[in-house]
């Protein structure tokens, strides 16, 4: 009887666990609610990628010396370079230049390597096509410039979380000019030149 | 207790005084309260359809509906013009009359139900003698349709669907009619209106829900297995069965079963107000309000205001347990068929059956408090 | 000839001929899952004569019970089987149907002719008994309290049995023999046993 009596307790006891546990989970999804939807409406709004945004890969064609580097660290050596040794000249000229982003993975390991700085990612990323071999960029359409998005009149420009000012969590109607949390690259760079600056005249005197 | 208004004997009234014949006038009044109750049901489920897109959304941080009219409150008439506009497509090997008979059958049956359904002391359609008994008994048609439309359908998908269907509507139909039958044991009447009038009399005191703690978890997690929400929506496991006994249904057909299930939902949260909730009762006592304000509720414009207050409060029960459905559809994950048919059998029963016997059992021992 | 009077005329001939029907369909039909569906048919048309009858309660149980429960189960057998095999003609199967349709035949005269020699005391309109479910509950528990409970008590040897049934466990009958050296070996391939070694000293 005693041991009847305990299973039924042990039973009460696991079925008030359970509604316990899920009342705790709706707290959390009642919680959820008054939350600000994460939601960026894309082609009305978008969001402003940050600096360092591994986007599609711009190829200036007068810089490249056609040392096929960028083939040999690409994971899948996906950059085609036709070139002819120019005999009188005694120098590669460089004829075609392409990448497929197809099959791009937007590594970077192209850009991080080449010698003479002739590939640069850019912040574009919208590379969709009808036909897959649209995707494979000859030189021209590799050296061509990204839009900005915030030149863009139809879309209305997001910051990224970390670029918005410190303490505000809606990237929508910022004040103008409102800068991001900490200080921009070009600030710390006038900082330490200060520094430098005061720290020189010591160093006269010592 | 107050008649309130009685719409129908001042209508049949109001034709007679213009010289038809009260025969005729009872007829002609006859169809008015079905097309509005018809109109209801569909808003109803229009407007429960824009709650759980709205509501799923802000579950998860994200807008939902948002270009359709004011806040997207017409998405779901835009939804429903889709579905009307689709092609009606019938598979190869289905059986085509079975096929179209399904969907009917599990929609038929939840409009009838209806009927039962008060808004006020007269504000219904017909005031049953056996009205929360017939409400169970239509309920247990709809599995015939459910069986009919996965069999027609001429998939695993659909069949294994309808079937899973089946076994978890007669499952949870037994602790759902032992729920409802300790709320009529207290009121001693089948029919919806005395069910809600045995509870009028203490404001929010009164409600069953205070009378009957474990009936109404067990009346909502039966009702929300009937309905086959979520944790409970395993005929339409999208994951393991693609739709269930949707699987192949298009256009008009689908548009039957989405309609039937959300029908579906907003009845039983109707049904959980009137019996749990006290229907159209306010919290504090309307006639005490009046009192206390010292206007007398036999007053024309008094009567007016109580109806329209008893109208509010079915909607604003109803609309939160509706809201209390969704948040449950995205907290909790969907439960295993076995688990399913353990908690229906193993638990909801036997503590029905217990909850039964020891409404019963108080009723017997304090007729004032239990509906001697 | 009121107009509640036209309507249940009409209801009434719109029920007999569905079940009718429908009853016909149930035995002629090949397919046994229209039978199946006929069926509930024929059920929900008997409800509504019991609605024509004043007989709400019972209509509203009727489907409950035939609809619901019965039918449900019925269908649930059909589609769990699931299984088509053609019918093989019999030899002289005319034998049999002539045979059936004799005693169809029959049992439909019998019951014929009782019903219509029975002195039925017919009753010109279905009388309104009030509160159906109240009535119902009093001859239960007064004049039909008997039937009531042996009912009862057969509902309960069925459910017995269904669960004596259901909870039958296969042993085997060398473990019952209390061999506990048994290991179960899958076909395979050979397995280490998993079942603890006998100990050594017994």
């Amino acid at each position: 009887m005693l041991k009847f009596l305990k299973q039924v307790g042990d039973y009460a006891k696991e079925s008030f666990q359970a509604a316990k546990y899920i009342g705790q989970g709706l707290s959390v999804t009642f919680d959820h609610m008054r939350r600000r939807p994460v939601t960026v409406q894309y082609p009305y709004e978008k969001v402003i990628p940050s600096e360092r945004y591994r986007g599609r890969i711009h190829f200036e064609f007068d810089k490249c010396i056609a040392c096929e580097v960028c083939v040999r660290v690409c994971p899948i050596n996906l950059p085609v370079v036709d070139w002819e040794f120019n005999k009188p000249q005694k120098k590669k000229q460089l004829k075609h230049y392409s990448i497929d982003f197809g099959v791009c993975i937007f590594c970077g390991n192209c850009v991080e390597y080449c010698p003479t700085n002739c590939l640069s990612m850019t912040e574009e990323y919208e590379l969709s096509a009808y036909d897959r071999h649209e995707l494979n960029y000859d030189n021209v359409a590799l050296g061509r410039l990204p839009e900005k998005v915030t030149l863009d009149p139809m879309v209305t420009p997001l910051r990224e979380f970390a670029y918005l000012p410190k303490g505000v969590l809606d990237p929508h109607d910022l004040p103008k000019g409102a800068q991001r949390a900490g200080k921009r690259p070009e600030e710390i760079l006038e900082e330490i030149e200060r520094e430098k600056a005061a720290a020189a005249p010591s160093e006269d005197e010592g | 207790m107050e008649s309130g208004i009685d719409l129908q004997g001042s209508a049949i009234q109001l034709l007679v005084d213009l010289g038809v014949p009260t025969p005729i006038a009872k007829v002609l009044w006859l169809p008015l309260p079905m097309a509005l109750m018809l109109v209801v049901a569909t808003v109803g489920v229009l407007i429960a359809v824009w709650l759980e897109r709205k509501i799923a959304a802000a579950v998860q941080q994200r807008y939902g509906p948002e270009y359709a009219g004011p806040l997207g409150v017409l998405q779901p008439i835009a939804d429903g013009l889709k579905l009307l506009f689709k092609e009606d497509i019938i598979p190869n090997l289905a059986d085509p009359w079975l096929f179209t008979i399904g969907p009917a059958i599990v929609v038929i049956p939840v409009f009838l139900s209806y009927l039962i359904v008060p808004f006020g002391q007269n504000l219904v359609v017909t005031d049953l003698g056996i009205g929360a008994f017939l409400w169970i008994s239509l309920s247990s048609i709809t599995p015939i349709g459910l069986l009919m439309s996965g069999y027609a359908s001429n998939n695993k998908y659909a069949l294994i669907g309808g079937l899973r269907a089946a076994a978890q509507s007669i499952s949870y139909e037994i602790p759902l009619a032992l729920s409802v039958l300790a709320v009529i044991m207290m009121s001693n009447s089948l029919s919806t209106i005395d069910i809600v009038n045995q509870q009028a009399n203490h404001g929010i005191l009164g409600w069953n829900i205070w009378r009957q703690p474990v009936g109404f978890i067990i009346f909502w997690i039966s009702a929300l297995a009937e309905t086959e929400r979520l944790p409970f929506d395993l005929p339409e496991a999208e994951e393991e069965l693609v739709a269930g006994y949707q699987t192949e249904y298009t256009g008009m057909k689908f548009a039957l079963f989405y309609l039937g299930s959300y029908v579906n939902l907003v009845l039983s949260a109707l049904l959980f107000s009137v019996f749990y909730l006290g229907g159209w009762s306010f919290p504090v006592p309307v006639d005490t309000l009046a009192n206390w304000l010292g206007v007398s509720p036999a007053l024309p414009w008094v009567q007016v205001l109580t109806a329209s207050i008893g109208i509010t409060m079915v909607l604003v029960k109803t609309y939160l347990l509706v809201f209390i459905a969704i948040l449950l559809r995205w907290t909790t994950p969907r439960v295993r068929i076995d688990q399913l048919l353990n908690l229906g059998w193993k638990f909801l029963l036997p503590v029905a059956l217990a909850n039964l016997l020891i409404t019963a059992a108080l009723k017997l021992a304090f007729p004032v408090a239990f509906g001697g | 000839m009121t107009l509640a009077e036209g309507t249940q005329l009409v209801s009434f001939g719109v029920l007999t001929l569905t079940t009718i029907v429908a009853a016909l369909g149930v035995v002629l039909l090949e397919n046994i899952v229209y039978s199946a569906f006929l069926l509930g048919g024929v059920f929900i048309s008997i409800a509504g004569m019991y609605l024509l009858l004043n007989a709400d309660f019972v209509a509203a149980a009727q489907i409950l019970v035939y609809v619901g429960a019965v039918n449900v189960l019925i269908l649930f057998a059909i589609m769990l089987v699931n299984k088509r095999e053609p019918l093989a003609p019999l030899k002289n199967g005319w034998i049999r149907r002539g045979l059936t349709a004799l005693v169809c035949f029959g049992l439909f005269a019998l019951l014929g002719v009782v019903s219509i020699s029975t002195p039925w005391s017919v009753l010109p309109e279905a009388p309104n008994v009030g509160d159906t479910a109240l009535r119902l509950g009093q001859h239960f528990f007064s004049d039909f309290l008997l039937p009531f409970e042996l009912a009862s008590v057969l509902l309960l040897i069925a459910m017995i049995g269904a669960i004596v049934l259901a909870r039958r466990e296969f042993v085997t009958s060398s473990a019952v023999d209390g061999d506990d050296n048994l290991i179960f070996r899958l076909p395979e391939r050979p397995r280490e046993p998993i079942a603890p070694e006998p100990v050594e000293s017994k």
